[in-house]
């Protein structure tokens, strides 16, 4: 009796605990300021005293049992610890110091400080935080990737690759040296430099930063793998001179160390295992313009960003004409018809929604009223930068799909170009390589294979499908169905996947669509469950794409090969969690990628980024889609514009931080609203970085009777 | 109180109609997921064998009833308006559909709607389209444009439901034009509007009987079951199914579709989301069922055929059941008006059937996202409008002849 009454209170408290989480979801966070007090001095300066980076090459030896630990043990005992302090003194001589002042600068000197931008978020943003859980979202451009200060940043209009790599403007820094021999970049900060609450910014917040992003605290472990194998030093000579090494002298080894962003070391103290609730609603110090004060978070309905007064870098070259606007301010609008329909009222500034074909050509034409009149201008901007990958992510592991025959065949029987022309509108063009928009890394010649209904059935016949079903679809001598799954985790392209399929049943192909919420989509590629996905990889503006991820053999198969390293391992098990979603396996690709991986000679790289590509061609695991060339803006009359509207590395309007509000127009411009005056029609085409027309080949599929 | 005269003499053929349902359920599920025409068979068979043996032996009371019900206009209108579109739809392959009637070619007759996929070849188209399957629009196009004895019949909506069809160069929705015969519009990647309303009518309303169906041969068995046999049993599963319909089936239905594989084919994916709907909806009938059977079960009759002794089984189903019907039967237009809805809202919030399967609610969804183009969402909104009325008003006229106040004195 006694047993079953202490069972029973067991399972009480069991409830109420429960109870006590599911409180706790709605607002427990804000408990933090009254949890204990951390001082995480002397674990930071033990970390640094002790911490060593193992190699990689001695992983993998220790991963794979070629060493046992105690040879492991012995080797660790020969690495250099990670963080090094040292005096000016030993700084080498001969050092080619750059600072990057000469490059042009951008934005329009004609630009205003002041006035607030009232724009939208289609979500409350989930936490303050940079890193760890939720913080990558919508959100975080704002006080991260657009807005905090780097070292140096990579010109956005001076796109080049010059001897150091590509060309940085400084923003903490004051110079920098590049030491390709020794894989090193020195680096002077520039003392003038301060966080937003006036500490200054020191080489300390540096050594900091790679504490930070390795400690296991932060629950980001992409970022904990990043910052402990992409680097293999860090030294301090004074409070403003430091350096970093990498473990590769790649051609763009400078914006490895340059694009880094600092982390406060004074403000993260209290950094520890409570750090995701912690620092959940607590905006971080930050070197860049804009700070969020506390009364101006209105959970779940709006944010706002204010710029300093006083921000350390206002006048500095590159950065005087960016961050005009006194205050940002962000509304939460969940419904974009909502959203549209706020910014026709002119409650918001400024919209992107106009890339969207349904609104640029039928909810906001260019024969609308509002533009007729002049109080709406349009802008279309084309840039140039690497491309997301979209395209079909054919599953090579798969029955049927691992016929090379199947796979061209599906190619021909995709019709992006209707796509393009009918859905798109003639807007986006067509991809044609596995990365498109890489410069002179990008593949000159390579053309996607079109749609072509005769071509797709010879392909499918030489596979065997030669005969089409009573409903149309192809089969073959077993009574297998050309018929596969093909999957995504976007909601916003479903109708697109709808013209694939009807299009595909024209040369006797079956999709079956399965359309996911975004994250279920992206497990199930991940997991290589898919048989065809389409998907995307989003890519930031790097020198040269990347190959070792998405199409290397050991991405794709645990132990891939037999001992001679060409024959397939007979019982090798898909790799999961990785993006080579393809599982594309190919020993010469996989020496190509080694050997791309290894060089540090951007010719040299490119002729091997071309080989992967013609491999990559002829495999047909990846039916290229569209690329959007440009983006589209529309904002009300007072958003005023540099001359060239933006840089050509932009890949929004708003990136940049380039435009400014004119107060008196927007004055005159709601006056002329209720008086019906009317000003010049403004709708701009900036092509300036657009690419060459590529002439399409044509096509005999668009031909009807 | 003459409703609760015992009717075990002048039998209801419950047997019989139990026997024919089972077929016609049958054949519903065959015409659904397996093969329709097969299944379209098997369920007139059993339409006609039902409706010649119904009559003969019809309860003078269920006549009485039925009488009454046809005598309530507005209802009885709204069930022949309902029927006819129901068994219209049975054949909207061919009234809204983009593969022709009947093509003449060369002195041969076609009759490709119910035939296999035909490919340009057999019309004698060269080039490109020679191996695809032929567009008969075009070709009607072309035969018209060659003058010869060769032509195309096409459907009145000569457009499937699947098919994106360009405006203007483009896919956008194009407003409603008979000329084109478009009459409703398209919707925004050119699908014709009156084919999906169509098709998606078809599915809802089959989809709802099959779901209708299915709650009610449960929830009547366990209803009748409890009712019946009381006691312990009653209590146990009476908290059985308090904490079952607790469940969120609207959760469920996500967390479940977010797990089956997509491998499984369309109709096979239709038919769980119907499994799951059923499991979470069956336990509403049961309350009055077994309130109903516990008040036959202690009328005369009921002690009389226990004596006799017959089973529980033969009790329940052909002695109580019949008495207790009328109460169901007043429900099951609002239950069929709930799936309607149910199946709606899922499509609109994108985890009911699976793209592209043409359905009001998929249509409603676009229509409430693209307001510039009114006719989608005025197409969608009217038709399931339309629907539910018919629905509702047959419902209220069931309800009212099926009323037992009318036969008391204390009305």
């Amino acid at each position: 009796m006694n047993q079953s009454l202490t069972s029973l209170l067991k399972h009480l408290s069991f409830f109420s605990a429960l109870a006590a989480l599911l409180s706790g979801c709605g607002g427990g966070s804000d408990d933090a300021d009254t949890a204990e007090v951390i001082d995480n001095t002397a674990e930071v300066e033990e970390y640094y005293a002790t911490f060593k980076r193992v190699p990689l090459e001695l992983k993998a030896k220790l991963d794979s049992g070629a060493i046992g630990q105690e040879e492991f043990n012995r080797s660790m005992e020969d690495v250099a610890l990670f963080f090094q302090f040292k005096t000016i003194a030993d700084i080498p001589e001969g050092l080619n110091w750059t600072n990057g002042m000469d490059l042009p600068d951008f934005g329009s000197p004609n630009a205003k400080k002041g006035g607030t931008i009232y724009s939208a978020l289609q979500d409350f943003p989930r936490t303050l935080r940079r890193v760890g859980p939720d913080a990558n979202g919508g959100f975080r451009p704002y006080i991260l990737d657009d807005v905090a200060m780097r070292m140096a940043k990579r010109h956005p209009n001076v796109t080049g690759i010059g001897p150091d790599g590509h060309y940085y403007y400084p923003e903490l820094a004051k110079e920098w040296a590049v030491d390709k021999e020794n894989k090193t970049v020195y680096v002077r900060l520039d003392p003038s430099a301060r966080w937003s609450d006036g500490e200054p910014v020191t080489v300390d917040d540096y050594m900091f930063m790679f504490f930070f992003f390795q400690s296991s605290y932060i629950q980001a472990p992409w970022y904990n793998n990043w910052y402990t194998e992409m680097y293999t030093n860090i030294t301090k000579y004074d409070d403003h001179t430091l350096s970093m090494s990498v473990p590769e002298a790649k051609p763009d080894m400078n914006s490895r160390v340059l694009e880094l962003v600092p982390v406060a070391r004074h403000f993260f103290k209290e950094l520890g295992d409570d750090y995701v609730q912690r620092y959940q609603w607590r905006f971080q110090p930050t070197t860049g313009a804009y700070v969020i004060n506390e009364d101006d978070i209105k959970k779940g309905r709006s944010i706002t960003l204010t710029r300093q007064k006083d921000w350390w870098a206002k006048d500095k070259k590159f950065l005087r004409y960016r961050y005009n606007y006194d205050r940002i301010h962000l509304t939460v609008i969940r419904d974009i018809p909502k959203m549209f329909e706020s910014f026709k009222r002119g409650d918001l500034d400024a919209t992107g929604l106009v890339n969207l074909p349904e609104y640029n050509y039928e909810k906001l034409p260019d024969s609308d009223p509002d533009i007729q009149k002049g109080y709406i201008h349009k802008a279309t901007f084309y840039n140039d930068i690497p491309r997301p990958s979209y395209g079909l992510w054919i599953n090579q592991a798969k029955p049927l799909l691992d016929n090379q025959n199947v796979r061209v065949g599906i190619h021909h029987a995709t019709n992006w170009q209707r796509v393009i022309d009918e859905y798109f509108r003639g807007d986006y063009i067509r991809m044609n390589t596995t990365a498109d928009g890489y410069g002179e890394f990008t593949h000159p010649t390579l053309r996607s294979r079109p749609y072509d209904v005769d071509k797709a059935l010879e392909e499918f016949a030489k596979a065997g499908f030669t005969e089409r079903g009573p409903d149309g679809i192809l089969v073959n001598a077993d009574g297998q169905r050309l018929s596969f799954t093909l999957s995504t985790g976007y909601r916003t392209f479903q109708d697109l996947l709808t013209i694939l399929k009807e299009e595909a049943a024209n040369a006797g192909l079956e999709f079956r669509l399965e359309v996911l919420d975004g994250t279920a989509g992206w497990k199930m590629a991940q997991e290589k469950k898919h048989d065809i996905t389409f998907s995307a990889l989003n890519v930031s503006p790097e020198m040269y794409p990347r190959y070792w991820e998405t199409y290397h053999a050991d991405n794709a198969y645990d132990k891939p090969w037999l001992e001679d390293g060409v024959t397939p391992n007979p019982e090798r098990k898909i790799k999961t969690q990785t993006n080579n979603l393809q599982s594309v396996a190919i020993p010469e690709l996989d020496a190509l990628i080694s050997a791309y991986r290894r060089s540090d000679d951007a010719d040299e790289m490119k002729q091997l980024a071309f080989r992967m590509e013609e491999i990559l061609y002829e495999d047909a695991s990846f039916v290229p889609a569209f690329v959007r060339p440009n983006y589209r803006a529309a904002f009300w009359r007072w958003i005023q514009y540099p001359e060239d509207f933006n840089v050509k590395l932009s890949r929004s309007s708003g990136e940049y931080f380039l435009a400014w509000i004119d107060q008196d127009l927007k004055k005159e411009t709601q006056e002329a609203r209720k008086s019906g005056k009317t000003f010049p029609v403004s709708i701009e085409v900036h092509d300036q970085y657009a690419p060459k027309t590529i002439t399409e080949e044509p096509s005999l599929a668009g031909i009807t009777p | 109180m003459i409703t609760n005269k015992p009717t075990s003499t002048i039998s209801f053929p419950t047997k019989r109609v139990a026997v024919y349902g089972t077929v016609a359920f049958l054949g519903l599920l065959s015409f659904l997921f397996v093969n329709w025409r097969f299944g379209l068979g098997i369920i007139l068979i059993a339409l006609i064998l039902s409706i010649f043996s119904i009559p003969i032996r019809l309860n003078p009371l269920t006549v009485k009833k039925i009488v009454r019900f046809k005598h309530i206009r507005r209802g009885y209108y709204s069930f022949l308006v309902l029927l006819f579109l129901s068994v219209f739809s049975l054949f909207a392959e061919l009234i809204a559909n983009n593969r022709a009637l009947v093509v003449r070619y060369e002195g041969d007759t076609y009759f490709p709607t119910y035939s296999d996929v035909k490919l340009g070849k057999t019309f004698g188209l060269e080039g490109p389209l020679a191996n695809a399957p032929v567009n008969y629009r075009d070709l009607q196009a072309k035969f018209k444009a060659e003058g010869g004895d060769n032509w195309v019949l096409m459907p009145v909506v000569p457009y499937g439901p699947n098919e994106n069809n360009q405006f203007e160069g483009v896919l956008k929705p194009r407003p409603p034009n008979a000329e084109a015969k478009h009459y409703l519009g398209t919707d925004g990647t050119g699908r014709d509007i009156t084919s999906r309303l169509i098709y998606g009518f078809r599915i809802a309303v089959f989809f709802s009987l099959a779901f209708m169906s299915l709650v009610y041969l449960i929830g009547i068995t366990v209803g009748s079951l409890m009712g019946y046999f009381g006691g312990w049993f009653d209590l146990f599963v009476q908290r059985l199914i308090e904490i079952w319909s607790l469940v969120p089936f609207i959760y469920m239905v996500i967390i479940i579709f977010s797990v089956i594989p997509t491998s499984f084919s369309i109709s096979t994916r239709v038919s769980i989301l119907l499994g799951i709907m059923v499991l979470f909806s069956w336990t509403g009938m049961t309350y009055y069922m077994r309130t109903a059977t516990y008040k036959e079960k202690a009328r005369d009759y009921t002690a009389a055929a226990q004596i006799i002794g017959a089973g529980p089984a033969r009790i329940i189903f052909n002695h109580i059941l019949p008495n207790t019907i009328s109460t169901i039967v007043t429900f099951m237009p609002f239950t069929m008006a709930a799936a309607i809805t149910a199946i709606t809202a899922l499509d609109f919030l994108g985890f009911g059937l699976p793209p592209p399967t043409p359905s009001i609610g998929e249509i409603l969804k676009q229509g409430t996202a693209r307001l510039d183009a009114p006719w989608i969402v005025t197409s969608a909104f009217v038709a399931l409008v339309f629907i539910l009325t018919l629905v509702t008003f047959i419902g209220e006229a069931v309800r009212e002849a099926f009323d037992p106040k009318k036969f008391t004195t204390y009305r």
